[in-house]
């Protein structure tokens, strides 16, 4: 009765870590009574004394009856016996609900298909507990479906499940263990008494109570540490990164995420492609060049390359009626609605990121998709965009120069720490460089137009699709000062690096430029027109293209330069300089490109520097505080018993009479010699001395592992510890000093007066170490036995103090006859 | 070496250590490569208490008791016991001297200083326990008449094993009386043939001349009772006592007695090692020749033919050994 009772309540717990798989709660209750039904079943089944396969079977009918009480009551005969219209029903149900799992990626929807799916799976899993811990005696082997159970959502969620759902159901199968072994040794009828126990347990209690406390004490520290230790290993955090950098795969974390292609990986493969086959093609109603079609936007750089930060797969982010967030940072800038139809290939495979122009604002799309608010991406967990055709509302935003040159440079707290961040393997010198070519230029935005301009117009730079993928920070820096030749990643990736060292919040987008427009109007974009491209931020256009990959013949072929990062004087005038003729609506941004012409105009120039020293969090996990003060919390542990060791060193010392001396004296040295002018007579000061040097040569032998032994007289001992050792000529001295002087103060009338026992003692404890092996002898050093009996004596009492309490509490009511 | 406020027992020990290592070195030269035994002999001497030298026939017991009393020169009587032996053969008789017309006390061969009793188990129990009262009172009474004995008075018993034919076993009183027993054991094969060699042309025994006078030996007893014991001592030798009684292996456990000779063989055993206080070690040393032949063991320890030395040892391993300041 208590097992059944225990292997319900197992069930019970480990079901909770169900509850990420479902949007709403209410799958609770169905499956609660799926529990109790398979328990009451067992129980039933045990009272008859059936055989083992029909308690099984037993088990599943019950299972089945319960469903259609639940479900089908209409169909059913009186309501529970299942009818050929009931179970029709139930499969109908089952059909409904292995639909909708297959639509939707979890949390899904909970109707009754669904709902009934659970039920089942639960229900299935308590008569199998219930059959193997009760019927079979198997507790531990019920750990496998209560373990299949649990895995479901860990496997399905990219996001694992909460810890407090691992802590119950742990503690459930923990429970379960404990209620087995206890039960098995009642069973056996003979009490197992602690030391504690046997004195104090009334004799009509088993000693199954205090099995239990050790086995709480057990189960419950196994369980503190599952939860805790993965909290301080960076590697197994439960919100583990998925990044794109090297492996690409979350290896097993067993996320849908998982599954997308490095985007670099994959956009060197397509611009390398040699057939240049077609990926998409679309229609849109602007009237100029289109837009690029972004699919990433890749807004981490790691230290070696540029990731995106792991999508969070959450509850609220499915597009919902086809509507998506509001634009970043977009407010004053000028902007033209513009539809864009676009349809992919069915070739096109793992395409789970949908390309569109930046930024949407409605999509109408089938199937499963969802959008990261911050970077507006659009991404499914299953399905895949091959073979789709979608319709993108997006808006075709065109700040002026003179509105980008005056855009505030305070963007949002949210932009600046995300997209600022600047890992500390980035060499200073691609600061220096980033500074060097935008010295002239006043604002930030200027800057970014400088950055542009070096790279695309300065000659420095040649497009060149054979240099491999740059796969570390030392490559990008190589590109930037001596190489100076790649292709669009090279060239997106440093400018979007040089423009967050300028304090511009920067990212790097991919997808695909415009394409090529066909005769009929509509466009058609093939995989050499893959792209990655800087998106840069201002305050009021938010985030704007930036073009620093050469275009036309000698570069990407179909790459455009947005007119408003054209360089002012550049676009207007042949001759930079303050000769410039400014058109009046342009007046202010030529004012502020004219260099040293109004410096004042931006107080805040010389914060740039400073800017791109913002938060920096991503130095490397071990510099954080918290795993300092764990790194310090056991340094110091580990110091306590040496430093303990010292301390009862010297009080022993001082106590007798010797002054702290340090350093090494030799025996017989003046400073080694007692304070004078103590009232103590003298034998009396002997003894203790001698009782000092005796109880550390004790101390010494213990914390190195050499027997001691109490039927041993001083002399005896020495004798027998020089032997053992084969203690050189002096360190034997030393050893029957210490020993001669303990045994004339233990036995003789009058002590001797020994003055060089402390140096003595340093000398046989140094000899002491020399005689054992290394391990020993570090032990001895940081862990020595001697200061550990303290600590050893308090943890025992605290245990016993800790299994009063449990057994107290968890004392069994009296059992009745 | 030691430093003592007790001068005299500095300069006493100084003239110990000479007068036994004289007496030491006379024995050795008769028993060879047994100095154990001939150190516990002296030991016994000097702790004015008796020695029982027990081993089979021929391995040199008479040779050491002989060689013992023969080294000082001071009386020595020597007692063959045989079965027929009479008490008054030991104490002596009062005999009617016709000229002088009254009784006259003619001593027995136990008015000596060292009296060396040879195969004392070969005598009846009544014989035996003639000597209890002069070893224990070192006075002898034959016919209400009380003889003091002269000092030094030792009894050197030489037995064989009980086991062995026409023996009977000495009474516990009688061998709680013997401060020691030691068993001689054969000597190592070296020995023998150097034994072999002086041996074959004379008995050494004859050539060995007294090396020191009875005023010697009474004046280095007086010196070891001057050796300190220390109360941690005197509670070990109580606990190693104590635990005999109580061992599960032991029928009859030591005595008090036996407690008063443990003390006293340990200071002359210090006193020999020319130390003036004794040491647990001495007491460890001396368990087993002083406690074992006192007791009887448990019949199951008799089965399992567990030896009293045995358990001895076995509870020298396990008493703890007394300090002074942890109680």
């Amino acid at each position: 009765m208590r097992l059944t009772a225990v292997a319900a309540a197992a069930t019970l717990l480990s079901s909770i870590g169900l509850y990420p798989l479902y949007d709403s709660a209410k799958w609770v209750v169905p499956g609660f009574g799926a529990v109790l039904a398979a328990a009451a079943a067992g129980l039933l089944a045990r009272r008859f004394r059936l055989p083992v396969p029909v308690d099984i079977v037993a088990g599943l009918v019950t299972m089945l009856l319960y469903v259609t009480v639940v479900y089908t009551p209409a169909e059913a005969l009186l309501g529970i016996i299942p009818t050929p219209a009931s179970l029709n029903g139930l499969n109908e149900l089952l059909d409904e609900g292995w639909q909708v799992a297959n639509k939707y990626a979890a949390p899904v929807p909970l109707g009754p298909g669904v709902e009934l799916m659970g039920t089942l799976g639960i229900g299935l899993v308590a008569v199998l507990v219930d059959f193997l811990v009760v019927r079979l005696r198997r507790a531990a082997a019920a750990g496998l479906p209560l373990l299949a159970m649990y895995s479901v959502p860990a496997a399905v969620r990219e996001e694992s499940v909460s810890w407090v759902a691992f802590l119950l159901g742990a503690v459930g199968f923990m429970g379960l263990l404990l209620a087995d072994s206890s039960e098995q040794v009642n069973g056996w009828g003979r009490p197992v008494f602690t030391r504690r126990w046997s004195a104090a347990a009334p004799r009509e209690q088993p000693g199954a109570a205090a099995l239990a406390a050790t086995g709480y004490r057990v189960g419950l520290t196994a369980v503190a540490i599952a939860v805790l230790l993965p909290t301080v290993i960076p590697g197994i955090h439960p919100r583990g990164m998925f990044g794109m950098g090297g492996a690409g795969r979350g290896g097993g974390s067993g996320s849908a995420t998982v599954t997308t292609l490095d985007p670099l990986v994959s956009l060197k493969r397509e611009l390398a492609r040699q057939d240049d086959a077609v990926v998409l093609t679309y229609r849109t109603n602007a009237t100029e060049r289109p837009d690029y079609l972004r699919m990433y936007a890749l807004d981490r750089f790691d230290g070696d390359r540029w990731t995106y930060t792991p999508l969070r797969n959450g509850v609220t982010n499915p597009i919902d009626g086809g509507a998506l967030p509001a634009a970043a940072g977009l407010s004053f800038a000028p902007t033209q609605p513009v539809n864009t139809r676009i349809r992919i290939e069915r070739r096109v495979r793992d395409m789970t990121f949908l390309p569109m122009p930046y930024p949407p604002v409605q999509i109408a799309v089938e199937g499963d998709w969802r959008v990261d608010p911050r970077s507006l991406m659009v991404y499914s967990l299953r399905d895949a965009a091959g073979g789709r055709t979608y319709s993108v509302d997006s808006l075709r935003v065109q700040p002026t120069q003179a509105q980008l040159a005056t855009a505030s440079d305070r963007a949002p707290a949210d932009i600046t720490v995300r997209y600022l961040d600047i890992p500390r393997q980035v060499p200073e010198s691609v600061r220096r460089l980033a500074m060097d070519q935008t010295a002239d230029a006043p604002s930030l935005y200027e800057k970014a137009v400088a950055l542009q301009a070096w790279f695309t117009r300065s000659g420095e730079f040649t497009y060149d699709l054979s240099k491999q993928s740059p796969k570390h920070v030392s490559d990008l820096v190589d590109f930037l000062t001596r190489s100076k030749r790649g292709y669009c990643e090279q060239f997106a990736a440093s400018m979007a690096l040089l423009a967050r060292t300028l304090g511009i919040p920067a990212r790097v987008a991919m997808g695909y430029t415009a394409g090529t427009q066909a005769t009929d109007g509509s466009w058609i974009v093939r995989s050499r027109d893959a792209h990655a491209w800087p998106e840069l931020y201002f305050e009021g256009a938010g985030w704007v293209r930036f073009e620093p990959t050469p275009s036309g013949v000698v570069g990407q072929g179909t790459a455009s330069v947005p007119p408003y990062s054209e360089p002012a004087s550049a676009s207007e005038a042949p001759a930079p300089g303050a000769e410039a003729t400014p058109t009046p609506s342009e007046s202010a941004g030529a004012a502020g490109a004219s260099p040293g012409a109004t410096p004042g105009a931006r107080p805040d120039d010389p914060d740039l520097a400073g800017g791109a020293e913002l938060p920096q969090e991503s130095g490397g996990w071990w510099l954080s505080p918290a795993w300092i003060a764990v790194v310090a919390l056991i340094v110091l542990i580990m110091m306590a018993p040496m430093t303990l060791a010292t301390l009862n060193r010297r009080r022993r010392w001082r106590r007798a009479g010797y002054t702290l001396v340090l350093g090494h004296a030799r025996p017989g040295e003046a400073s080694e010699r007692p304070p004078p002018g103590r009232d103590e007579p003298v034998p009396q000061q002997a003894r203790d001395r001698a009782n000092a040097a005796w109880t550390q040569l004790r101390t010494d032998a213990i914390d190195h592992r050499l027997p001691w032994r109490t039927n041993e007289s001083p002399r005896a001992t020495s004798r027998r510890l020089a032997e053992h050792l084969r203690l050189d000529a002096e360190a034997e001295g030393a050893l029957g000093r210490i020993a001669l002087a303990e045994e004339r103060a233990r036995y003789a009338p009058v002590p001797a007066d020994v003055e060089s026992l402390r140096a003595d003692s340093r000398l046989v404890r140094e000899a002491f170490a020399r005689s054992v092996s290394w391990l020993t002898r570090w032990r001895a050093r940081l862990v020595p036995p001697s200061a550990l009996i303290g600590f050893r004596q308090a943890a025992g009492r605290a245990l016993d103090a800790i299994e009063l309490l449990v057994t107290r509490l968890s004392r069994p009511p009296r059992r009745r006859g | 070496m030691a430093v003592s406020t007790q001068g005299d027992i500095g300069r006493g020990l100084d003239g110990l250590a000479e007068v036994s290592g004289r007496i030491r070195g006379a024995i050795e030269s008769v028993i060879e490569g047994k100095p154990d035994v001939v150190r516990l002999a002296l030991t016994v001497l000097l702790a004015e208490g008796h020695l029982l030298i027990e081993d089979v026939p021929g391995v040199g017991k008479t040779m050491l008791a002989k060689a013992l009393a023969r080294s000082v020169d001071c009386s020595v009587r020597r007692v063959q016991f045989t079965p027929d032996l009479l008490p008054s053969d030991i104490t002596g008789v009062s005999a009617y001297n016709q000229e002088l017309r009254e009784f006259e006390f003619k001593p027995g061969p136990v008015f000596a200083n060292i009296v060396v009793g040879d195969e004392i188990n070969r005598a009846s129990p009544k014989t035996q326990s003639a000597l209890l009262e002069c070893m224990e009172e070192r006075q002898v009474t034959v016919d209400g008449t009380t003889y003091v004995l002269e000092r030094p008075f030792m009894v050197v018993a030489t037995q064989n094993p009980v086991e062995m034919e026409g023996t009977y076993p000495l009474p516990e009183a009688q061998r709680d009386r013997f401060t020691a027993r030691i068993s001689m054991g054969y000597p190592d094969p070296g020995a023998e043939l150097e034994m072999l060699d002086v041996h074959g042309q004379s008995s050494p025994l004859d050539r060995l001349v007294p090396v020191a006078y009875a005023d010697d030996v009474r004046e280095l007893i007086e010196v070891v009772r001057l050796v300190h014991v220390s109360s941690a001592v005197r509670q070990y030798a109580i606990d190693l006592v104590t635990a005999t009684r109580n061992h599960p292996e032991l029928r009859l456990g030591a005595s008090p007695r036996a407690t008063l000779h443990l003390v006293r063989a340990a200071r002359a055993h210090a006193a020999l090692n020319d130390r003036d206080y004794a040491l647990p070690d001495d007491l460890q040393e001396l368990a087993v020749p002083v406690l074992a032949h006192r007791l009887l063991p448990s019949s199951e320890a008799q089965l399992e033919r567990r030896l009293p030395e045995q358990v001895v040892a076995d509870i020298v391993e396990r008493v703890p050994v007394p300090n002074p300041r942890h109680g």
